[in-house]
């Protein structure tokens, strides 16, 4: 097959439509084939890009639904990936549509200065002095380009009605919570609290998407065990998380006849849950008097816990 | 063909809400000439729970888990859940990539007599099939056909994601649902929720979120022409077919969709009836679909 057929997503501020362009086939990029269809066949298609060698993180846009840096996606690769010549290419999701492929991203920066990305330095910082390991620490989460595909594939964003920050906030509350030159450790902590940071699914999209491999899920989890280290015990994503470790400890299983009374407390079990343990009930699914008993070996699994207690670890 | 040995991992959810999906892997495993033993003393992997509140805990009792393993003679461990597999997965990772942690880790497994050595592989039951097993191999157990049935598959991410752990095919497009279903006899759906998230793992605090997903999940899959939604993963199931009427009272269409684990499809195929395979323990009843389409069967 010698020709690319990309069907984008048009918007000129009032009206969406989806526009195909067909281009012969060439090795190029995602880039170099939206800038050809601009400069050969319609000057009034709009896409964003700047550097060219994904440092701006400016022309992020999705192909069939998954996000892509147009710069450095290789049309061989989206071919061997969709087994197709044909792409459907659309902005990037959960951003504000301002042109075609073009997102508005003042919005999320607003909402970003509510998390302070930048340094509060400590009280007792006399110089801009950073050992390696320190600044090591921070290497990664300083890497992101604020491309956007993250917050683009998280899949809490689909449908969030709270005020779920996303991927790229997140880490940068991150960047400045492990940053030895900030003193502002636990107010970075309870913004993201206050911000549902329990509602991360963990479906670790940001980590596989992210433009510069940041284990952005692994942050997230660190931010928790941050929270629950200083006191921070008492959310539902907390008591959940509690639920797993405790019953491990116990008899090396997950109760889950008891998972939600741990999780959300008496009264909302009782209020929420009756339906659901009825029909849980009735399909054979869940036996409340049939508890776990210890597994084999579940003292040598206390002693895990143990071991865990008296080892120093980096959070 | 060797026979094929491995230390089977159930994981906490099938001793309990996915008992079905024990019974339905047992079964066609042991008819695919799959010999699973259980691994003796496993404890939960942690659930990506865990590491949220001891990120060494949450590899030490993994490592805990693949030295059973290890220390029974197997090279091979087999799981059933997304999430029990990523969970091993991780662990295996961090302990072969980081001497420190591995020393840390073995000298805590040390007090029980155990060594985390490295030389167990973790594989995942879709993966077995299309590659122990084999898709001309599976063609030949097959006696019923899935012949009409339209299959929407449903991948969950923690077999996909991330690629530097579990690195099986492209997330962004994987086919080995696919690729099965399609050897079944069955015919495949595509529907824009295929790579979605079932929200289980935030189910409790976004809980309205993932009643949303899931029921746009539903819903696509129908209009798809979808006669069922297949997954890998029992948590996913369980997002899906547990949660599925409360998901309905956001929606005015009726999204009503039978949800199957994927050992249950392939058991279908091979002649294991639903009763057998335990598809008349889900919440959502599937047993008149699978009369309509498939027949043969007593739905009552």
């Amino acid at each position: 097959m010698n020709t690319l057929l990309f069907s984008i997503k048009r918007f000129d501020g009032k009206h969406s439509w989806v526009q195909d362009y067909r281009l012969p086939y060439a090795t190029d990029t995602l880039l170099g084939c939206l800038t050809k269809i601009r400069e050969q066949q319609d000057p009034t298609l709009n896409f964003t890009s700047a550097c060219r060698h994904a440092i701006c993180g400016s022309c992020a846009i999705r192909v069939n639904g998954s996000a892509f840096l147009a710069c450095e996606t290789q049309i061989d690769d989206l071919i061997t990936t969709y087994q197709s010549h044909r792409f459907v290419l659309e902005p990037l999701a959960h951003f504000k549509v301002i042109r075609d492929l073009v997102v508005d991203f003042d919005p999320v920066a607003e909402k970003e200065k509510n998390f302070k990305p930048w340094l509060i330095e400590r009280d007792d910082r006399h110089d801009h002095l950073q050992s390696q390991s320190d600044f090591h620490k921070i290497a990664a989460p300083a890497d992101c380009i604020m491309c956007g595909m993250c917050a683009s594939e998280c899949r809490e964003l689909n449908y969030e009605t709270g005020n779920y920050p996303g991927p790229f906030i997140l880490n940068k509350v991150y960047r400045y919570l492990r940053d030895s030159r900030d003193g502002a450790h636990e107010e970075r902590v309870h913004v993201v609290l206050d911000n549902d940071l329990w509602k991360c699914i963990h479906c670790q999209q940001c980590t596989t998407k992210c433009a510069k491999k940041i284990p952005i899920a692994d942050e997230i989890s660190f931010m928790r065990r941050q929270a629950l280290s200083m006191g921070e015990t008492n959310s539902m994503g907390a008591r959940h998380a509690y639920s797993f470790y405790n019953d491990v400890r116990k008899t090396g299983k997950l109760n889950e006849t008891m998972l939600a009374l741990h999780t959300e407390g008496m009264y909302k079990t009782l209020k929420n849950r009756i339906p659901f343990a009825m029909r849980m009930v009735v399909a054979g699914k869940m036996n409340p008097l049939d508890m776990p008993r210890p597994i084999k070996g579940i003292k040598d699994v206390r002693k895990l816990y143990e071991f865990s207690q008296t080892i120093q670890k980096e959070d | 063909m060797a026979s094929l040995r491995y230390a089977f991992f159930p994981g906490c959810t099938l001793e309990s809400a996915a008992s079905e999906l024990k019974t339905a892997t047992e079964l066609t495993c042991s008819a695919l000439g799959m010999k699973l033993n259980e691994i003796e003393g496993w404890t939960c992997c942690g659930a990506a729970q865990v590491q949220d509140v001891d990120d060494f805990l949450g590899v030490a009792i993994n490592a805990r888990n693949i030295a059973l393993a290890e220390q029974a003679g197997y090279d091979k461990i087999l799981t059933v859940c997304n999430t029990c597999t990523l969970m091993l997965r991780t662990a295996k990772k961090r302990l072969d990539e980081d001497a420190a942690l591995k020393e840390k880790v073995n000298e805590a497994l040390a007090e029980s007599g155990l060594e985390y050595k490295g030389t167990c592989e973790i594989t995942h039951y879709l993966w077995a099939l299309k590659d122990d097993i084999g898709i001309d191999n599976l063609k030949a157990h097959i006696r019923v056909p899935l012949t009409g049935l339209h299959v929407a598959n449903y991948y969950g991410c923690h077999i996909l994601m991330p690629p530097s752990v579990m690195g099986y095919e492209n997330p962004r497009n994987p086919q080995s649902m696919e690729t099965i279903a399609e050897a079944l006899g069955a015919t495949n759906v595509d529907f824009e929720q295929r790579l979605a998230c079932c929200g289980f793992h935030s189910i409790y605090p976004a809980e309205q979120e993932a009643l949303t997903s899931n029921g746009v999940s539903c819903l696509t899959a129908r209009e798809a022409g979808a006669d069922c939604i297949v997954t890998p993963c029992p948590l996913c199931h369980m997002a899906l077919d547990m949660w599925q009427p409360d998901s309905q009272k956001k929606f005015t269409e009726d999204i009503t969709m039978p949800i199957l684990h994927l050992p249950q499809l392939v058991g279908l195929a091979m002649g294991f009836s639903p009763q057998e395979l335990g598809i008349d323990h889900h919440i959502i009843n599937a047993l008149p679909m699978i009369k309509r389409v498939l027949g043969g069967w007593d739905a009552s």
